[in-house]
């Protein structure tokens, strides 16, 4: 300790921190933390083992298909500027510039809920470091540099670049340049939407109205392409994909993918291609400079939270006498409704809390009404002809997403599942509570799925479909209740709804995560191979015969897991406080 | 007379419509070791937050050690220490990968980074858990990294909020040696805590912070005799008191003066 005398460090006494230093310095952190989530693991011994095991399973299984959604858009990119260029079709050139940044956002939209998870990065902390303005706006430009949608993205500006070049090889080096900066502008442009949209999404309001955009874009373009091109392929000749792109280019001819496409196909002419490049290098500047205004505030200590105004709220109704009458009658009329309970007062409580936290996560109710969305496409397009797989299909779709939140009950509860330990309350009627909400959102989604069909259906569901669907749909439930509480209690997870930084899962979660899918698609893929059945054998009513029994032992297993509840709950108090309690 | 190590001058913070401080005048000489303090939601962490350049003051000035925290703040990043209110650990990373990084951040050198690393790790008894993830730490071990990484690149300076919350007695005696080390170099210590023992073993000066208005500061004596008030002047007279009695009279009336809180027998009668 005998170097740490105040004021006589070797940092104090330097001139000025080599930028060099703070750069390798994050570096080496971003590769420390990519090193320590990809290979360090908590367990050690033959539990070590089995989970790197399984880990190396599942990525021989997941990394392909992430390889071929990488491979896919940059040899996509490569082939369409080649054609674009090869078979004398310029104007596509600005179009397949734009694909490449949606994709490029896309990406990077999707890929932030990744880097959170993978990365527990937050890059605002290094506010905390002495560092300068312009060196804090490099490192965080810089940051960003090496995730999912820039590689993407770069590749496939590359790819373009080499399709450009085979082509026509004059094209080759002005495209390469062109393309670089065009590059340049997409990071920055990236990271201001980010930066500003991390801004924004601070608040609740916007973050549900954001959540709804996204849905309503996903199912738009879903609709969309149904409805547009039921029976054509993306690349078929009347595909409205290269209907936007003939159409598109003279749109874009303002916009930077315009300014990049015209700068490439305007080489010969140097004036021409300068000024493209000009309007190119000036929506780079101004993107730059957009993100650099949102760093400024955050380098300058700003604070970003609704906690200020709810707090002044909250003090402002304090200070409110008729507020505290209000609320004094609110609570009356509660204790009024409590004279007459429809459940016992501890299920009572637990279902009001439940439902409290329900109306207060829109995202969650926004995410509960896109299936519907979805079962209106399905219905207009692949089952349009198969009536009898529309029901169960629609069904089917729309309790995929519900079932799954059975598998962690008590993970929104985090600390606050202590509540229910330290409380003299029976377990079971928690779980009961807690299982009664999940069970009314399940039956609410399931039943609007069911009466849309029924109406947009164009030949009418026979009444023995309906029996075997509403067996079957008994059937699934039960079994995922009754899993999906065992799995919650066996290896709860702690999370907070709507937000995307989770905690670090352990083998045993991955394990038993790859048992629930296998749980939630058997359970859900076992009506396909059953109609198929009833079609061979002509026998409408076999489903029924069928998923009769299933149904009925399913509720069976529900019960007996109910009426042990209490006993397994306390023989797993230890992973509950591992997992959920810990600070 | 000195440059003091903390100056400020009419330090206000407003959130919306909310002013969670208020035109609060500190003074802390160099040299001192200075508690801060005041109920909940008084305003110590918000004060704590624009004193080291995490948050930007709505007005007032900031003066470290007599430069400008606004104009040169990343002069004076550099000169003080800060353990924040969520202690900004990376959970992904080891504690020696951790205090490397910070170390080279505050631009020491890479010799000087390891040796000090080590030297820390050692001292903070953390050195036997170089391969665990701070994520796995528990609280009390993250407690003592972040004090670490405050402190590895020799601070005038430092800033600490709650530094001995949920450290065990052991640790927080090997912190307290700590930092009277540094005090005896010449640092100055700047700390909230809600342990008004701790500040009163420890500290020589005290501030106390009630409803974003600063309500009292001065020597601990000054305090003690009832002379302190909240521009640090110290008229004569007034018995000794105990810090908690000089806190709880200050901090235990509302606006007009009268007492905050309701007599215990009047309220909670069902309370057996």
């Amino acid at each position: 300790m005998a170097e740490l005398e105040a004021g006589k460090s070797p940092s104090a006494s330097a001139q000025d921190i080599p930028v060099s230093a703070q750069l390798l310095a994050v570096a080496w952190l971003r590769w420390r933390i990519f090193i320590n989530s990809t290979f360090r693991r908590r367990t050690t011994g033959t539990r070590q083992a089995a989970g790197l095991a399984l880990v190396i399973l599942v990525r021989i299984i997941v990394w392909p298909f992430l390889a071929m959604m990488v491979i896919g858009p940059v040899g996509g990119s490569g082939f369409f500027a080649w054609m674009a260029i090869a078979e004398n079709h310029p104007q596509r050139l600005a179009p397949l510039l734009a694909a490449i940044t949606l994709l490029w956002l896309f990406v990077s939209v999707n890929g932030q809920n990744v880097a959170a998870v993978v990365s527990n990065f937050d890059p605002s902390s290094l506010t905390r470091f002495p560092l300068r303005f312009g060196r804090y706006l490099v490192l965080r430009t810089l940051i960003g540099v090496l995730t999912p949608s820039t590689i993407v993205g770069c590749l496939a500006l590359l790819a373009a670049a080499v399709g450009i070049g085979v082509a026509k090889p004059a094209l080759a080096l002005p495209a390469l340049v062109v393309l670089a900066i065009y590059a340049l502008m997409n990071i920055f442009l990236m990271r201001m939407i980010g930066a500003w949209l991390e801004r924004w999404l601070v608040n609740r309001r916007f973050r549900e109205i954001f959540g709804a955009l996204m849905a309503l874009t996903v199912v738009g373009f879903q609709f969309l392409n149904f409805q547009r091109a039921p029976s054509h392929g993306l690349g078929g000749r009347n595909s409205w994909v290269l209907n936007i792109l003939h159409s598109s280019g003279s749109q874009l001819r303002w916009l930077p993918p315009g300014f990049a496409a015209n700068a490439i196909l305007h080489a010969s002419h140097p004036v021409a291609a300068v000024a493209q490049l000009t309007g190119l290098l000036a929506n780079t500047a101004l993107f730059a400079a957009v993100f650099a205004i949102r760093l400024r505030k955050q380098f300058l200590g700003e604070y970003l939270s609704e906690g200020a105004s709810q707090r002044a709220n909250e003090r402002s109704s304090q200070r409110n006498p008729a507020r505290t009458q209000q609320a004094g009658a609110v609570a009356k009329s509660a204790s009024t409704e409590n004279a007459r309970p429809a459940f016992p007062p501890i299920v009572a409580a637990c279902l009001r809390k439940e439902w409290l936290t329900l109306r207060g996560n829109g995202m969650q109710l926004i995410g509960m009404l896109t299936p519907l969305f979805f079962v209106v496409i399905l219905n207009r397009s692949v089952f349009q002809e198969h009536s009898t797989y529309l029901l169960p299909g629609a069904i089917a779709y729309v309790l995929f997403g519900v079932l799954a939140g059975l598998y962690n009950i008590f993970g929104a509860d985090g600390l606050g599942v202590q509540v229910y330990l330290l409380t003299p309350v029976r377990l079971r009627d928690v779980i009961v509570a807690k299982n009664l909400m999940s069970l009314a959102v399940i039956v609410a989604e399931a039943g609007m799925a069911w009466v849309l069909v029924s109406m947009l259906a164009r030949t009418p569901i026979s009444f023995a479909t309906q029996v075997s669907t509403g067996l079957w749909t008994i059937f699934v439930i039960g079994a995922n209740l009754a899993l999906g509480t065992m799995r919650s209690i066996q290896a709860p997870r702690r999370f907070v709804p709507g937000q995307t930084q989770r905690r670090r899962s352990t083998p045993t979660n991955r394990t038993s995560g790859l048992l629930i899918m296998l749980v939630l698609f058997g359970s859900m893929a076992l009506q396909f191979p059953v109609t198929l059945l009833c079609r061979y054998f002509d026998n409408p009513w076999l489903g029924a015969w069928i998923f009769g029994p299933l149904a009925f032992a399913a509720v069976a297993a529900y019960a007996l897991l109910l009426h042990n509840a209490d006993r397994f709950i306390l023989a797993h108090r230890d992973v509950f406080a591992e997992e959920l309690c810990k600070t | 007379m000195t440059t003091p190590a903390i100056d400020t001058a009419a330090l206000t913070r407003r959130f919306g419509d909310f002013t969670a401080v208020q035109d609060v005048n500190l003074r802390v000489d160099a040299g001192q070791f200075f508690g801060f303090l005041g109920p909940n939601g008084a305003g110590k962490s918000t004060t704590i937050k624009m004193l080291t350049g995490l948050l930007a003051p709505t007005s007032g000035t900031i003066r470290i050690l007599g430069e400008d925290l606004k104009q040169n703040s990343a002069e004076l990043k550099r000169q003080i220490g800060v353990v924040p209110e969520g202690m900004a650990l990376f959970g992904r990373l080891t504690a020696e990968e951790y205090l490397r990084f910070v170390g080279r951040m505050y631009g020491l050198d890479r010799a000087t980074t390891i040796q000090r690393t080590q030297e820390l790790l050692e001292f903070m008894q953390l050195a036997d858990e170089r391969k665990k993830l701070i994520t796995d730490f528990s609280h009390g071990m993250q407690k003592k990294l972040a004090m670490a990484a405050a402190v590895i690149h020799g601070p005038r300076v430092l800033f600490l909020d709650e530094p001995f919350e949920g450290v065990d007695a052991v640790a927080a005696g090997t912190l307290k040696a700590m930092l009277q080390r540094m005090i005896a170099r010449g640092a100055t210590v700047f700390l909230t805590s809600h342990v008004l023992e701790i500040v009163e073993r420890l500290c020589t000066h005290v501030a106390i912070i009630h409803r974003g208005q600063l309500v009292a500061q001065g020597s601990l004596e000054e305090l003690r005799a009832g002379q302190a008030n909240a521009d640090g002047a110290s008229p004569s007279g007034g018995k000794q008191r105990s810090l908690e009695e000089i806190f709880l009279e200050i901090v235990g009336t509302d606006r007009e003066g009268n007492p905050a809180a309701t007599a215990p027998e009047q309220e909670l009668s069902w309370l057996s």
